[in-house]
């Protein structure tokens, strides 16, 4: 989304998440946990959750589809009080693929009523430290000004739902 | 009676209506001034987020003046703080993945210390 933004007018911002974490691993392996269908599915989540790799096509443009189930049984009971299914297909779109250092995908939230789909992108950055390898995830919400200008006032959404079903 | 705030206020007129009020209260002629729809459809939205709880009235006079009610936006909860708790659930997933797989690699694991 590289539109020319308007500068002045339009007031088309970013929310943007960083987390960071070092583990004591290779950068390989650390890559293959995020790259390959066992390792995504041994670690994913949510906690409650199985993940299930449906087809993964690792390329720029390829897609990841998985599956979460739920799996605990509070969570089962939770999901059905909440009239949300407890199996979940997720879909997301590999933007960068650089191994064993960059890895961008966007996921796309379309499950909230009344809210236009919605693109949410990921980049996750990998390089090996003296303590092992440092994990960089940041994460960016693009959304219409509206959504982007409550969130800067720390508003912003109803995601109770954003965060027990997107999860991806 | 539950009203779906996000359908409330995925309305772009209602978006217009509360960007209005978002530097103060106004009255209803005012609102509509700065809207361009009839008077009807912007009383009719101010209803609509008024019984979602965005918006209060108080007469003064013979006019309606609406103003935002931030708590009910409060309540929508925030997503930057939804999604690093994700977040930070899920990196600490993958570092167990990651000590699993080191541990069941090793071909002579060192004992476990369960001698205590």
């Amino acid at each position: 989304m590289t539109n020319n933004a308007t500068a002045g007018t339009s007031a088309t911002r970013k929310e943007r998440v960083t987390i960071e974490r070092t583990y004591d691993a290779s950068i390989e392996d650390v890559w293959e946990m995020w790259t390959t269908k066992d390792g995504i599915e041994s670690w994913w989540g949510p906690d409650g959750f199985a993940t299930t790799v449906r087809a993964i096509d690792l390329r720029v443009g390829g897609v990841l589809d998985y599956t979460m189930r739920a799996t605990d049984a509070a969570q089962i009971e939770f999901m059905k009080k909440a009239n949300m299914p407890t199996a979940i297909d997720n879909r997301m779109t590999y933007t960068e693929v650089t191994p064993p250092k960059r890895l961008g995908f966007s996921h796309y939230a379309d499950f909230i009523p009344g809210v236009e789909p919605y693109q949410v992108n990921h980049l996750v950055e990998l390089r090996t430290t003296a303590d092992g390898v440092r994990v960089t995830v940041t994460i960016d919400r693009m959304h219409d000004d509206y959504w982007t200008e409550m969130a800067v006032k720390g508003w912003t959404s109803e995601l109770e739902k954003l965060a027990k079903v997107l999860a991806a | 009676m539950h009203i779906d705030a996000f359908e409330v206020l995925a309305d772009p007129m209602r978006r217009r209506i509360v960007e209005t009020l978002r530097s103060g209260e106004r009255a209803v002629n005012d609102i509509v001034e700065r809207v361009d729809i009839h008077q009807s459809g912007v009383s009719r939205h101010l209803r609509i987020l008024s019984e979602a709880g965005f918006v209060q009235m108080r007469p003064e006079g013979t006019k309606r003046v609406y103003s935002l009610k931030p708590e009910r936006f409060r309540e929508l909860d925030d997503w930057i703080s939804r999604y690093r708790v994700l977040w930070e659930a899920r990196l600490d997933r993958l570092g167990a993945a990651l000590d699993r797989r080191k541990r069941d690699r090793e071909p002579t694991p060192p004992r476990n210390e369960e001698t205590k």
